[in-house]
């Protein structure tokens, strides 16, 4: 029980002001605050209520309806993105550092909130999972102007006519909810799918068959939808809202577009709730409040509307029709009628087989930076990291473990190549490999580019087709050797590779983004958050 | 210089204003009790009015966390002054636990309906599985759980718009109220009368599997309901829910209830079940949550803006200021649900 009377109340607000009054003239305040930034994928406004909110990449596209209510109401939001499963992780946690979250469903947030923290929760928009497939493949596969069913893009995918690129289902909801779809057709539509179902050889061999058509991944929806505009792919799973705004790009580049086909068996709604982490803070209550209220306005419901995204209870408004196009297969009135998610016990048994047997093995060819400028701190940092990821007990914690056939190749290098280790599956053999990363000791020079040209050969003498290939580098990223080169080998080789960067000690960006925009790829910086970077990476081979 | 005695002058004068508000302030000192409260009672909790109220007759505040039912009494509640569970089940449970509460009391009542998209309802009624009285809507159980229980695909009751088979979307039972008093009352409807230890194991592996079947359920009424209104019909053509739920919306949102109203019935099951809200007082502290709601002027309130029918006999004192077509005045068939060690037994089925 509390006690709490007006007066205490009176005196903490004026000693809080009079404390902040103080100390805004101080200096190293403006460093603080910048500190309390880092690690949000975006800071929005610069009022001086902050709310914190972890939310699903797809609501990146919301963030200048963000900015707008930022500016009116003098509350900065710092928005830090991930997959809904990876927030469903978060929100396990005993301390959560955020305010609010805002999943791609519902369904994680209920799951992840075992301490009953969250409330306020409201779905702020609705959109269902389809297939985007490039117009005259939809076309030429039949998928135009008719009911397609999961089994008729199974049929499609197998014998070879269709490739896709969708999210990683133990990270994103999108993901997450095509792997369910495809395993009630698998198993021919049954009324549930139940435990003893996924343990059926046919079943898992005829996944893994399919799940091999995919193409690319990436642990996020939003994330996916930029990766496929930089790439070239023909089809990706991916939230209706999505593919439209994919569609407004490729037709402004004067690009083919994408033909929306929801398939009418396996069907999934992502309620996009936005909830508030209570910690006791009356005031941030107060904010997260004035933001829910916002989104829900009219004005802000209808400017959600126009990214796409369905809203409101009557459906889509005449206005908003003309961004809906039917001519891109979009279906405005179409009664979403949805599948049934399995009971959360097979659901997690299903992504849990998922992550271990059935998705298409990894192969990461790790480049590790032994460089002189990498020696004391940044070294540590490296070492510390391999740390987590090779000890199966410790990835484990993090959904970082190794799949039974995965392949995890590091390559030590300075400004030459010291040693190269190879380790198939999740056993002794990859956790050795920890010794060896922890016992090398630091050179001279660094030459990443030579490390990434080794990784291209050991690639080379692997049938691509059977593994999601990467080459994550580990490094400060100051090298010299040629970039030129490399892309040379690169591009002769004809592979579709991504070069990840995870970056330690004292690093320096530039060149390491060069090689992550060349590559369909991105910048982590492991000093800030390590297993997040890790994870990101696993998410998208 | 001068901003320094400027600024002492400031110190000085709040440490005063402090010193005088303490002292001024004990006699009105409000007293915070916190709780758990199953999601469908919220809005009451929220309401200002009633928060005013509890202020000024009863210098009271209730901050709770949102829980299931059935979660509440069975998982860790230290810290706690009350539990706000929504049925006598969860009390009952709960004393079988940890003994008798320092005090309970049934302070709300609201029968557990079925809410169904218009088109739903028109199928249910042209198939005879639902029927028309006074312009209330009743729904036949054993015809509609003879329906469940055979597959029958929806297209097969005129919505070919609609994929799978008939359902109704509930709440797991084993965590939330209302999914747990729709599972008691299936039970009764397939032992065709009030379940209890004889009759219960013939029918346990059918409950089974309408429940395997329905998946992945929600764990809150609220949150069901709010998809059910927001998902449209085709993710939630059928859902189970309080009375209330849909009486508090048309109450705290007119407009947006005008504009969905033609699309959206409530069906009463024939008999239903009531579901009393109970207030269990965990401490002393907590006993005045009990006195508070059970105020006359906050149990109007309950009725008048939350839907939540108040008197013994669940006779409404009026159902016209809601807005909402086909509202029972009053709930009469009504049967009692199974006791709980029945429940448990049904609860522990299905977990």
């Amino acid at each position: 029980m509390k006690i709490k009377s007006f007066a205490a109340g009176i005196v903490a607000v004026l000693l809080a002001s009079l404390g902040l009054c103080a100390c805004a003239g101080l200096p190293g305040f403006g460093e603080k605050q910048q500190q309390e930034d880092q690690g949000a994928d975006a800071v929005i406004g610069s009022g001086r209520q902050t709310l914190r909110i972890v939310s699903g990449s797809e609501n990146q596209e919301l963030e200048p309806i963000l900015e707008e209510f930022a500016q009116e109401s003098g509350i900065r939001i710092e928005m830090t993105y991930q997959g809904s499963l990876d927030i469903m992780r978060t929100l396990e946690q005993e301390t959560i550092e955020y305010d609010a979250v805002w999943p791609a469903s519902s369904l994680w947030l209920n799951v992840g909130d075992t301490g009953h923290r969250v409330k306020h929760a409201e779905s702020i928009s609705i959109t269902p999972v389809v297939f985007g497939i490039r117009q005259s493949l939809a076309e030429e596969l039949g998928f135009v102007g008719r009911e397609v069913s999961v089994q008729d893009i199974l049929d499609a995918i197998t014998a070879g006519e269709l490739k896709f690129c969708m999210t990683s289902a133990t990270q994103s909801n999108s993901g997450a909810s095509a792997y369910i779809g495809f395993l009630y057709a698998l198993l021919g539509n049954p009324d549930m799918i139940t435990e003893e179902d996924l343990q059926s050889p046919r079943l898992q061999a005829d996944i893994q068959s399919l799940l091999s058509g995919v193409d690319r991944s990436s642990g996020s929806s939003d994330w996916l939808k930029d990766m496929f505009l930089e790439g070239g792919y023909d089809a990706m799973v991916n939230y209706e809202c999505l593919i439209i705004q994919a569609n407004e790009e490729l037709e402004s580049r004067g690009e083919e577009t994408l033909y929306v086909v929801y398939p009418y068996d396996g069907l999934t709604l992502a309620d996009s709730p936005l909830g508030y982490v209570d910690q006791g803070d009356d005031a941030k209550e107060e904010a997260f409040l004035e933001l829910q209220e916002y989104l829900l306005s009219d004005e802000a419901q209808n400017a959600i509307q126009r990214t796409g995204r369905r809203t409101g209870y009557t459906g889509i408004s005449e206005e908003n029709q003309d961004v809906f196009r039917t001519d891109w297969g979009v279906q405005p009135d179409r009664v979403l009628s949805t599948m049934k998610m399995p009971s959360t016990e097979v659901l997690f048994e299903a992504l849990n087989l998922y992550q271990t047997d059935f998705k298409k093995p990894s192969l990461n060819l790790y480049c590790l930076d032994y460089s002189g400028s990498m020696s004391g701190k940044g070294n540590e940092q490296l070492v510390a990291a391999m740390e987590q990821l090779l000890l199966q007990e410790n990835a484990e914690k993090n959904f970082l473990q190794a799949s039974k056939d995965e392949v995890n190749v590091l390559i030590l290098f300075d400004d030459e190549i010291l040693a190269e280790y190879t380790a198939v599956g999740s056993g002794e053999e990859l956790e050795a490999l920890y010794d060896r990363v922890a016992e090398q000791e630091t050179g001279s020079g660094t030459d990443m580019y030579l490390a990434a040209d080794e990784a291209l050969n050991i690639l080379s003498a692997y049938d691509l087709s059977q593994y999601t290939p990467a080459i994550i580098l580990l490094t400060d990223g100051m090298s010299g050797g040629s970039y030129d080169m490399f892309m040379e080998h690169y591009q002769a080789l004809g592979v579709d590779v991504p070069v990840f960067s995870i970056m330690f000690g004292d690093a320096d960006p530039e060149q390491l983004e060069e090689l992550a925009a060349a590559t369909n790829a991105r910048v982590f910086d492991g000093r800030e958050d390590l297993i997040d970077a890790f994870r990101k990476v696993k998410g998208y081979n | 210089m001068k901003a320094k005695i400027a600024g002492l002058v400031i110190l000085l004068l709040v440490v005063v204003l402090a010193v005088g508000y303490t002292l001024l302030g004990k006699s009105r000192e409000t007293v915070e009790i916190a709780g758990y409260v199953g999601g469908e009672k919220i809005g009451l909790l929220e309401d200002e009015e009633v928060q005013r109220l509890l202020q000024r007759k009863y210098h009271l505040e209730m901050d709770y966390s949102r829980a299931g039912s059935i979660e509440m009494v069975t998982e860790d509640h230290t810290g706690m002054d009350f539990l706000f569970p929504s049925s006598q089940t969860a009390l009952e449970i709960y004393e079988a636990q940890y003994g008798n509460p320092v005090k309970s009391e049934i302070v709300l009542n609201t029968p557990i309906v079925l809410y169904a998209r218009t088109a739903v309802a028109d199928a249910l009624l042209a198939e005879g599985i639902a029927w028309e009285e006074e312009g209330v809507c009743y729904v036949d159980m054993q015809k509609l759980a003879a329906c469940i229980e055979e597959g029958t695909p929806w297209s097969e009751i005129g919505l070919p718009e609609l994929y799978g088979n008939v359902t109704v979307s509930t709440t797991d039972p084993t965590k939330s109220n209302s999914g747990n008093m729709f599972a008691g009352l299936l039970a009764n409807t397939l032992c065709g009368g009030t379940a209890d230890e004889d009759s219960l194991g013939a029918i346990l592996p059918r409950l089974q599997t309408i429940f395997r079947n329905l998946g992945y359920m929600e764990s809150s009424s609220s949150d069901l309901f709010d998809q059910f209104l927001k998902t449209g019909i085709g993710a939630k053509p059928m859902v189970a829910g309080y009375e209330n739920q849909l009486l508090e919306f048309a109450a705290e949102e007119p407009d947006t209830w005008e504009q969905v109203k033609g699309d959206i019935r409530i069906l009463y099951p024939s008999p239903t079940v009531w579901s009393s809200h109970v207030f269990i007082a965990l401490d002393e502290a907590g006993t005045a949550g009990i006195d508070a709601l059970m105020d006359e002027e906050v149990q109007e309130m309950a009725w008048n803006r939350h839907g939540f029918r108040t008197g013994v006999d669940g006779l409404a004192s009026g159902t016209e200021q809601f807005g909402v077509d086909g509202v029972a005045g009053q709930v009469t068939r009504v049967m009692n649900m199974p006791d709980a060690d029945t429940m448990e037994r049904i609860i522990e089925a299905l977990e």
